[in-house]
Order: C-alpha cells, then structure tokens, then sequence
C-alpha cells in the first residue's frame, strides 16, 4: 500500500499569466484507502505545489464548498474516495458553468444573488414577540419541507445543468430548492415575495426536466421535484379562483 | 457551453433523444390536421395517407407517444401533492390513478371514435 500512486491532474489558471485554463499532472502516494480527492489536493499543496488554489471547509460534507468537477462528474470533493478511480488518473477541474477566478476556484456571485433573491428565510406578516413563544410544528408539517431544508448550497446541480449551462439568467435547481422549502413551512407567510422570481420567465419555467440535478446532488435533495411542483403550484394559483392563498 | 454537451454523458444524451422525440409527434400531428382539413372538404376530397412507409412511421410515433406519456404519468406522484385529512395521499397512489384516468379517457375516445365510424 505504501508504494500505491495516484495520478491526479488539477486545472490550472492564473488568470494575470494564463490565456485559458490547462490540466498539470501530479502522482502523489495512495497511502490509504479512506483517501479522498481533497486529501489528494490538501498533499499536494502541502507537499508538491503551494500555489495550488482550491475552497474547502469542513472535510465531511456539510459546509459545500469543495465542490469541483472529478473526471466530469460534479462532486463533493471530501466525499470522492481515491479507491473508486484508481488505478485511473483523476482529473479534478473547477465547477462547470462558473466562470473561473483561479485553478479550481469559481465566482460564485452570481448563484449568490439568485440564492438572496428567493429569500430563502422565514417571512412573517406580522413577527410574533420572542416572548409569546416558539412556532410550533408538527411532525408532518417538518416533513413537507425538511429534504429540501438538507441543500448545503454546494453548487453541484448548477455544474450538472445544462439549461443553466445555455443560460445562465435561470434561476437553477438549488434556489428553487430552498424556495421551495420555505413555501412549505407552515411557519411562513412569504410566497407571494418568492413568487415574481419563481414564475419569471427565467424562473421555474425555463427548466425542461433533464432531471441530472437530482443525481448528482450529495445530500439526497431533489430539486427536479422542487421546481416541477413549484411549475404545478404556479399554474393552480394561475387558473384557479381560489389558487392565490397568503 | 460546447455544442457537444449532450454527449457529456449518458444521461444527458437520453435527455436530448427524448426531447428530439417530440419533433416526429409534432410532424404526424401537423399531418392529422391536413387530414381532418381534407375530411371536412368532403368525401371526394378525402384521401388518407395509407403508404407502408406511412403507417411505419405511424407505428414509431404512437412508440414516441407511449414513451412521453409513460415517463409523465410515472412522475405524476412526485409532483401531485393531494392532502386528505391533514395527509398527503402516498405518491403511488396518484401515480396509480393517473394511469387509470388515461386509461378511461382513451377508452372513452376510442369508443367515440368507433362509434362514429360505424
């Protein structure tokens, strides 16, 4: 095992020396089998190169930050294991669809500005004092929403849609996600501001179902499901007279 | 984005074959209203396209057909929330019901259909 190697080949791109983004190679010891694509890169940096620019947090697939593309697939790079590549190389590249500051760093404003602008928190008509109590819930009522409260905000859908790929005014599958789940909660009077941004012709609509969201998503949320019930619930406020509840 | 995207992967590329799907439905129907243009002008002026090639290519259609509906009607469950009693309806169950709501409407059609025909 100690003699095991790994050839990993990171994107590359200062963008004040580069003219386009290039893949370099590195083969650095598989030392154990729990290794993971970002302990690669976390070697190599510590190790071979240091200027190697990447983002990670927490290691284990909470804060959604080490999201790059691994042999073409968009992934959690703390929860892509070695084992499952080797003896293939492994190519890690930056999110698709982003535009890339540097190696395997993204911009991500613009998924930032669509995430505020479905403010995704609790509206209230009218806020409650903190002293007449908590809101409380009931199981189901925690049910109707809770998959879709579980999105980390990683990214990984954007990279996998090609419709935000072809234009990327839509609003995505994350947004709509934590959109969703705020329209759900029994605690929140709020859809009626959401709705201008989810009915917007970039909106719910602009999505035509090619479902990879959903696949590649690491924490099990399925925002296809998010936008088409949101598609469903859109059109029912619409037609019918008695669509448009508060 | 290149424009070589769909071949990405395998999901990607069944996506686009399944989208291309609908241009060949949109063709035979546009063909259907030509027809019922044609029978509405009268039995002298009404001549159906029965050419092998035709019905094969009919035959491929009603395939495209069964596929999108097959597929939609499957999802239906997910995206169909019915509350009874402060529950919502298990997604089978819809998805069940759907398919007989299809069942019954394309029965009542073909019944129509055969009925007029007689």
């Amino acid at each position: 095992m100690a003699d095991k190697r790994v050839t990993i080949q990171a994107t590359r791109y200062d963008p004040e020396k580069d003219s386009a983004p290039h893949l370099q190679s590195y083969e650095i010891p598989f030392s154990d089998d729990s290794m993971v694509v970002l302990d690669a890169l976390n070697y190599i940096k510590a190790n071979v190169d240091g200027s190697l620019s990447y983002r990670w947090s927490c290691r284990m697939g909470i804060c959604g930050s080490c999201g790059m593309m691994v042999n073409g697939t968009p992934k959690l790079t703390c929860n892509a294991f070695l084992r499952d590549y080797w003896p293939r190389p492994i190519i890690v590249e930056p999110l698709n669809n982003f535009p890339v500051i540097r190696d395997l760093v993204i911009d991500m404003d613009d998924f930032m500005h669509k995430l505020k602008s479905v403010k995704p928190w609790i509206i209230r008509k009218q806020e409650i004092p903190l002293g007449a109590g908590e809101h409380r819930q009931t199981n189901e009522q925690i049910d109707e929403f809770r998959q879709f409260s579980e999105c980390i905000n990683c990214m990984l859908c954007y990279a996998a849609c090609p419709v935000y790929g072809l234009n990327n005014e839509f609003l995505g599958p994350a947004a709509t996600a934590l959109a969703r789940r705020y329209n759900l909660d029994s605690r929140d009077q709020g859809l009626k501001n959401r709705l201008p941004v989810l009915a917007d012709s970039e909106g719910v609509w602009e999505c035509s179902f090619v479902g990879e969201c959903s696949v590649v998503c690491p924490k099990g949320v399925d925002p296809a499901k998010a936008i088409q019930q949101t598609k469903l619930d859109t059109t029912l406020r619409f037609v019918l007279p008695f669509g448009n509840r508060d | 984005m290149p424009a070589n995207w769909w071949t990405r992967s395998r999901h990607y590329f069944l996506y686009v074959v399944r989208e291309f799907t609908a241009l060949p439905l949109a063709v035979w129907l546009l063909w259907l209203l030509v027809e019922i243009k044609r029978a509405g002008d009268g039995p002298a002026r009404y001549a159906p396209h029965g050419s092998a090639a035709f019905v094969i290519f009919s035959v491929v259609v009603l395939a495209f057909s069964l596929y999108h509906s097959v597929t939609f009607l499957s999802l239906s469950g997910l995206i169909i929330r019915v509350r009874v009693l402060d529950r919502n309806l298990p997604s089978g169950l819809i998805t069940l019901a759907m398919f007989g709501l299809w069942a019954v409407a394309s029965a009542v059609i073909a019944f129509v259909l055969i009925w007029f025909a007689r």
